[in-house]
């Protein structure tokens, strides 16, 4: 599987500079130094027991909304990681907000990075 | 540990990785012993939030989607989607003023017992036709081929809904409106409501919130009904907090319903003609002084978990000290609150020693330290059918999800639907 995961890196990579050469010489030194500052490790199996723990309930088994919970699978991870960073920080919006401080306030700056991954792409 | 990179400026980044989450997940074991005696299948899927069914004997299953409508399958599989919810398309016709919000939209539905005379079906659903708007119980007719519905006539116009936000947890527009629609062995009409977050509601003789309605086909108070002196003669009981489950017995023939407790003690009642259940979340109250927006349901802690039972001396589910004669419960979930929504009764030789046993369906919650618990329990009644003498949980041969619904099947299989967009099939084998 740890060789799947490393093929699967520089995969990204080759697809991001592929994407990248379509682009303008001023745009795509913009976006390599973007891409480069935003690189993060995620551990997908860890986001994965997390979502088990404390969200497949509410948002569904695949993250894909349920009930008055909002689907997770529809949004990029950057949305979800400014979400988790806000409730965590204790901050109320949305109706929820109660729950969502509650699960976000035990989570570290990777276990978020790695959720907002995991639950924008697991499902597809 | 399992780690790749992560650019969440790249969407070919999220596709590519969503390729290898796919891989990396492990297969989700089944849960363990008893798996062989379940089976399940899959009915319908990819449904956005399924909230209630209804069969004919042929097999014929009405069902409602949270927020797009009325569908019909029939029993050669075909579906057909006869009354969209507000302008949602592909519908025989829409309900211009029916919307979804929060927990509010389209939701309970039943058929008309004499159906094969007189093609009616009964569907619960939020309307904006007034305002402040409100939860209507409508009736319809179907037509011969079950492609259309026509007639429709609202015979329950006035069930309270939540209009804005509040200041509790859940505490978005549409929250706590009961939902489900049921005929009894009476051949009455059964209609559950809740309390809106309205702490004024449970204990109201004449808002219809919190109740549950013994109704005729018209919408007319069941001539028994014996609620206390002033209230609105359509109240079978009172006091409730969200009652989404009701359920007949299939020897006393009483009503029992499964309901949501506030962060504790979902409970099953049997209910009695005229009892109050005992939810009165109103401030000033029992003890307690003001509360969040005037409504104490969440109270006295609605930021953090903490000890149910102290949750439930505080705002308990069932108030004795103020309503002494109230209905007792005869279940409260082992104090805990983990979404409890709906209920049945199991039917047919195939189900053993399950057979005659209530079945409820526990949506999961999962906060505060409350397990999540999602799940159907088999009830089992003791031999005078007054008090439950063991619950058994269901191993279930799927994945659990949130369990909206159960409905036995005239084929005896228990059909279920999970908001997760799944109605489920399960049926005992070897």
């Amino acid at each position: 599987m740890k060789r799947t995961f490393v093929l699967t890196a520089a995969m990204v990579f080759c697809g991001f500079s592929a994407w990248a050469e379509s682009h303008a010489a001023d745009a795509k030194t913009a976006e390599t130094a973007e891409a480069v500052t935003m690189e993060q490790e995620v551990d997908l199996e860890a986001a994965e027991k997390i979502f088990r723990k404390s969200c497949r309930a509410c948002h569904g088994n695949k993250a894909q909304g349920a009930s008055s919970y909002p689907s997770l699978s529809d949004k990029e991870p950057a949305y979800i990681v400014e979400k988790l960073e806000r409730y965590r920080a204790g901050e109320k919006f949305g109706p929820n907000s109660v729950l969502m401080i509650q699960h976000a306030k035990k989570l570290s700056d990777s276990d978020i990075v790695s959720l907002s991954v995991y639950v924008t792409t697991a499902f597809d | 540990m399992k780690r790749v990179n992560f650019l969440s400026a790249l969407p070919v980044v999220a596709s590519l990785l969503a390729g290898t989450a796919m891989v990396t997940s492990p297969a989700l074991a089944q849960n363990g012993m008893n798996t062989t005696m379940l089976q399940s299948e899959v009915v319908l899927d990819g449904l956005d939030n399924p909230w209630d069914m209804a069969f004919l004997d042929d097999g014929t299953m009405l069902f409602t989607e949270k927020c797009k409508g009325l569908s019909v399958r029939m029993p050669d599989g075909t579906v057909n989607a006869l009354y969209g919810v507000g302008a949602t398309e592909g519908y025989a016709s829409n309900g211009a003023d029916l919307f979804c919000e929060g927990q509010a939209g389209m939701m309970g539905v039943a058929f008309d017992p004499d159906f094969a005379n007189n093609r009616r079906i009964y569907v619960y659903s939020t309307s904006n036709m007034s305002t402040p708007h409100t939860n209507r119980l409508m009736r319809f007719t179907v037509n011969e081929d079950f492609t259309a519905v026509a007639d429709r006539t609202d015979i329950v116009d006035d069930v309270p809904y939540k209009m804005a936000a509040s200041n509790h947890p859940f505490g978005g527009p549409g929250a706590h409106n009961g939902g489900r629609v049921r005929f009894g062995p009476d051949g009455a009409l059964w209609l559950t409501t809740g309390d809106t977050h309205n702490g004024m509601v449970p204990q109201s003789p004449t808002m219809m919130g919190s109740k549950v309605l013994r109704l005729d086909t018209d919408g007319n108070a069941h001539p028994d009904n014996a609620p206390p002196e002033g209230f609105d003669k359509r109240t079978y009981t009172y006091g409730h907090r969200n009652v989404q489950g009701i359920a007949f017995h299939p020897e006393t023939g009483q009503a029992i319903t499964a309901e949501h407790g506030p962060w504790h003690s979902d409970e099953i009642t049997i209910l009695r003609n005229g009892g109050n259940a005992g939810w009165d979340p109103r401030p000033n109250m029992a003890g307690r002084g003001d509360c969040p927006d005037n409504y104490c349901g969440y109270s006295p802690n609605q930021e953090e978990g903490m000890n149910r039972y102290e949750r439930a001396a505080f705002m308990p589910m069932t108030d004795f000290d103020t309503y002494p004669d109230a209905m007792p419960p005869i279940w409260n979930n082992n104090g805990w609150s983990q979404g409890t929504s709906s209920a049945a009764f199991l039917s047919g030789e195939a189900w053993g020693d399950w057979d005659g046993a209530m079945v409820v369906g526990i949506m999961g919650i999962g906060f505060g330290g409350t397990p999540i618990g999602q799940r159907i329990d088999v009830i089992h009644f003791n031999d005078d059918n007054t008090d439950v003498e063991d619950v058994t949980e269901m191993t279930l041969p799927m994945e659990p999800g949130r369990f909206r619904s159960v409905v036995m099947g005239p084929d005896g299989g228990l059909y279920t639907a999970i908001d997760e967009g799944t109605i489920y099939k399960l049926t005992p084998g070897n």
